[in-house]
C-alpha cells in the first residue's frame, strides 16, 4: 500500500527532473530531494498517526536518582491534534495533555483543574524534562515549517552508543520566516536506506548549538525502521539529559474523535 | 585694593548694561541650581522606588543568579545567616525570597508570571510591596496557600478576592508543581510589567511548592540610603559563608537604571552647558563694549606709565565682579527656592505624564535634593565662565598702543 503511494508521488518529480538541464539532472539523480528525505524521516517517526507507550527518564545533577515518567500518547498528525496521558509516577497519574490546534490544555487530577497553556509557553519544559511542550505535542512541523537542503552524505555515520556505521544524509532545516519555531536551523542525520532519523542538532539564530537529540535502538515496526530510544541533551545545561524509551508504537490507526476532547482529558483513559 | 575699587566703579559706570548682564547670570545660576538638584532628587527617588520594588540596595544570591534567575541558583537560608545579617552594621532591613516562574490559571485564562515567595513581616522592612495592597490584605500565615496579585494580572485572569487560582510550574526536583492558591489581596504596582506579571505567595509556601527546602533565591537587603550601598555590600560579603554566594549592589542588579540616570544627566548637562555658553557671551559682550569705550582712557593710563599687566588685572577684576554679583544674587534666590522645593515634591497630575513615568516604573513625582556640590559647582562654573569671557577684552585693553589709543575717539 505505502510503496505504491510513494511511487505515485515520485513520478511527477522524475518528469520534472527530465525537463531540467543535463548537468542538473545528473546531480539530482544521484541525490534525492531534500524535502523528500525529510518527509520520509518524519513519516518514520510519526506516520499519519501514531499511538505510543513509553517511559521518559530525566537525568540531572539535581536528582539523586533519575526521575521516571510513564505515558501513553495519541499523535494525530493529519488532524493536528494529540493527547498524552501520564501513567506514573503515582503523584501525577491521570494528568493529561490535549492539543487541539492551536490550543494546548492540561488537566491536573489532584486539584481537578483544567488549564490552558498559552502558545507563548510551548517552548517551556514539559514536566521538568529537556523536551519542550512543543516537542511532545508537536505544534510545529519539521516538514511544513522549514525549508530543507541536503548538506552532505556521510558514508559511515556512527550514532547513539557507537551504532552503525550507516550511510546517512545530512540535511539542514531552515525555518520559514513566519514559522512559529525558535530554532535558527536544525541539522539532521537521516539513515539513507530506511530514512530513520539518527541525530538532530538544534541551533539558535546566532548559530550556537543549544541541544542535540540522538536516536537509537532502531527496530522494524509496521514496515518502518523506527528508533525506540530518543535522547535529548541540552548543551547549555551540563549534567542534564532526558531519554524517551518507546515500549510500543503503532502507526496509521484511525483514532476515535472522543480521545481528543476535554471530556476525555478529565477522565482517566 | 585701588584696582579693586576702580574695577567696582567701572562695573557700575553703565548700570543698565551691567544690570542686564547680572540678570542673565542670576537667571543661569537659578536655573542650574533648580535643574541640578531636581536631577539629583528625581534620580534618588527613582533609585529608592526601584530598590523598594526589587531586591533592595544589596542582594545576596546564588552564583550566577543575576544572569540566569532560575531555581538552579540559590542560597541556603538558615538561622545562622539571619543572625549574621542582623549583626551587620548598616543593614536597615533584610528579606529572604524565592523567585520562580510559572503559569497562573483561572478558568479559561492563563498568564505566565514571576512568582515571588516572601516572608510578609520581613518583606515590609525592605520593599514597598506589602504597602501596595489596594484591595484585601497582604499575605498571612505560612501554609495558608494565599496569593497576592498585581491589579493588571488580576484583571487579565478575571480574578477577585477569594478566588482559587491554579499555580503550575516545574519544581526544583524537576517534578510538576501545581497547587491552588486563594487570592487575598490585589496590589497596585507602578511598573505595568510587574503589575501584569507578578504574584506573591508566602516564603514557606513557595519553598514547599518548588520543593526547595531551606533554599532561597536571594536575600534582599536595605541600606540606610543608596549612598551606603557599597559599604553595606562589603560588610555583608564579610559575614557570608562564602562558597557559591554572590553579593551585588543595586547598580549591578539594575544596570539599566544606572544607564538611564547617566543618559538623563548627560541630557541635562548638555542643556545647562548651552545656557552657560549664552551667559558667557553676555559677559564677553559687556566687557568688550566697556573696554572699547575706554580705549582713550587706557591709552592715557598706559602713556602715564601704568603697566599693561595692571590693566589686564583691572579688566579681569571687572569680570569677576560682574560674575560675583550675579552669583551672589543667584544663590540668594536659588538656595531658599530649592530648599523649599525639597520639602514640596510635585505629584504629577496630568495623565500623559503619569503614564510616561509609570511606563518607566517610577512614582509620578518630581522631587528635589540639595547637595553641597550644587552651589559649589554653580560658583565654580560661573567664575570659570567669567575667567574665559574676560580673556579677550583684557588682552585687547592691555595691548593698546598709547599713540593709537589717544588718537581714537
Amino acid at each position: 500500500m505505502r510503496r505504491t503511494a510513494g511511487a505515485r508521488h515520485r513520478r511527477p518529480l522524475a518528469l520534472a527532473l527530465l525537463a531540467l538541464p543535463l548537468a542538473w539532472s545528473a546531480a539530482a539523480e544521484e541525490l534525492p530531494d531534500a524535502r523528500e528525505i525529510a518527509r520520509r524521516a518524519e513519516d518514520v517517526l510519526r506516520g499519519t498517526s501514531a499511538y505510543t507507550e513509553g517511559e521518559m527518564t530525566i537525568v540531572s545533577r539535581r536528582l539523586p536518582v533519575p526521575r521516571v515518567v510513564r505515558f501513553r500518547s495519541w499523535d494525530d498528525r493529519g488532524g493536528k491534534r494529540s493527547f498524552i496521558r501520564i501513567l506514573a509516577p503515582a503523584k501525577d497519574r491521570g494528568t493529561g495533555f490535549l492539543k487541539l490546534h492551536p490550543n494546548l490544555w492540561t488537566y491536573v487530577p489532584r486539584v481537578e483543574r483544567t488549564m490552558r497553556i498559552p502558545p507563548s509557553m510551548m517552548l517551556q519544559s514539559w514536566m521538568g524534562s529537556d523536551f519542550t511542550n512543543d516537542d511532545l505535542v508537536r505544534e510545529s512541523s519539521q516538514l511544513d515549517d522549514y525549508d530543507h537542503r541536503l548538506l552532505a552524505v556521510e558514508e559511515a555515520f556512527r550514532g547513539l552508543g557507537g551504532s552503525g556505521p550507516s550511510r546517512a544524509f545530512v540535511l539542514e532545516y531552515r525555518p520559514h520566516e513566519d514559522a512559529p519555531v525558535v530554532w535558527g536551523r536544525i541539522v539532521a542525520w537521516i539513515e539513507a536506506r530506511h530514512a530513520t532519523p539518527l541525530r538532530q542538532e538544534f541551533y539558535d539564530e546566532a548559530g550556537v548549538q543549544l541541544r542535540r537529540m540522538d536516536f537509537g535502538e532502531v527496530r522494524e515496526t509496521g514496515g518502518r525502521h523506527v528508533p525506540h530510544l530518543w535522547v535529548m541533551t541540552p548543551l547549555d545545561k551540563p549534567g542534564h539529559e532526558t531519554r524517551i524509551q518507546i515500549d510500543e508504537i503503532r502507526f496509521d490507526e484511525a483514532f476515535d474523535d472522543a480521545i481528543f476532547t476535554t471530556r476525555h482529558l478529565k477522565g482517566s483513559g | 585694593m585701588l584696582t579693586l575699587r576702580l574695577a567696582w566703579r567701572n562695573v557700575w559706570r553703565n548700570p543698565r548694561r551691567t544690570g542686564l548682564t547680572v540678570a542673565a547670570t542670576v537667571f543661569a545660576v537659578v536655573l542650574v541650581m533648580v535643574f541640578v538638584s531636581m536631577g539629583a532628587g528625581i534620580h534618588e527617588q527613582m533609585i529608592e522606588d526601584a530598590v523598594r520594588l526589587s531586591s533592595g540596595h544589596v542582594s545576596v544570591s546564588g552564583e550566577g543568579y543575576l544572569e540566569n534567575r532560575t531555581l538552579e541558583q540559590f542560597v541556603r537560608f538558615d538561622a545562622e545567616l539571619a543572625r549574621s545579617l542582623d549583626a551587620t552594621p548598616g543593614v536597615a532591613g533584610w528579606a529572604p525570597r524565592v523567585v520562580g516562574f510559572g503559569l497562573l490559571s483561572n478558568g479559561p485564562d492563563t498568564q505566565g508570571i514571576a512568582v515571588l515567595g516572601v516572608d510578609p513581616e520581613r518583606e515590609a522592612t525592605v520593599t514597598s510591596l506589602p504597602a501596595r495592597v489596594r484591595e484585601g490584605r497582604f499575605l498571612g500565615e505560612a501554609g495558608a496557600r494565599e496569593i497576592v496579585l498585581g491589579r493588571r494580572l488580576a484583571d487579565a485572569l478575571d480574578a477577585g478576592l477569594g478566588d482559587e487560582l491554579l499555580l503550575y510550574s516545574v519544581a526544583y526536583s524537576l517534578e510538576m508543581a501545581y497547587e491552588l492558591f486563594r487570592v487575598v489581596g490585589v496590589m497596585r504596582l507602578p511598573d505595568p510589567a510587574l503589575d501584569r506579571g507578578l504574584a506573591l505567595i508566602h516564603l514557606a509556601d513557595a519553598q514547599a511548592f518548588f520543593v526547595y527546602d531551606d533554599r532561597v533565591s536571594e536575600v534582599a537587603i536595605l541600606a540606610q540610603s543608596a549612598e551606603h550601598t557599597g559599604e553595606v555590600a562589603a560588610a555583608v560579603a564579610g559575614v557570608l559563608p562564602g562558597d557559591g554566594v554572590e553579593v551585588h549592589g543595586w547598580p549591578e542588579i539594575m544596570p539599566e537604571l544606572v544607564q538611564f540616570i547617566f543618559l538623563d544627566d548627560a541630557g541635562m548637562y548638555i542643556m545647562l552647558l548651552i545656557l552657560v555658553v549664552v551667559v558667557a557671551f553676555g559677559i564677553l559682550n559687556t566687557l568688550l563694549m566697556s573696554v572699547l569705550e575706554r580705549r582713550r582712557e587706557f591709552g592715557v593710563a598706559l602713556a602715564l606709565g601704568l603697566r599693561p599687566r595692571a590693566i589686564f588685572a583691572l579688566v579681569y577684576l571687572e569680570s569677576m565682579a560682574l560674575a560675583g554679583v550675579g552669583l551672589a544674587i543667584g544663590l540668594a534666590i536659588a538656595l531658599p527656592l530649592v530648599l523649599w522645593l525639597v520639602g514640596h515634591p510635585i505629584d504629577l497630575e496630568s495623565e500623559a505624564m503619569r503614564g510616561a513615568y509609570e511606563l518607566l516604573g517610577f512614582e509620578p513625582r518630581i522631587s528635589w535634593k540639595l547637595e553641597a556640590t550644587h552651589p559649589l559647582g554653580s560658583a565654580i562654573t560661573i567664575f570659570g565662565v567669567a575667567v574665559l569671557a574676560a580673556l579677550y577684552p583684557a588682552f585687547k585693553a592691555s595691548r593698546a598702543r598709547p599713540v593709537d589709543a589717544l588718537r581714537s575717539v
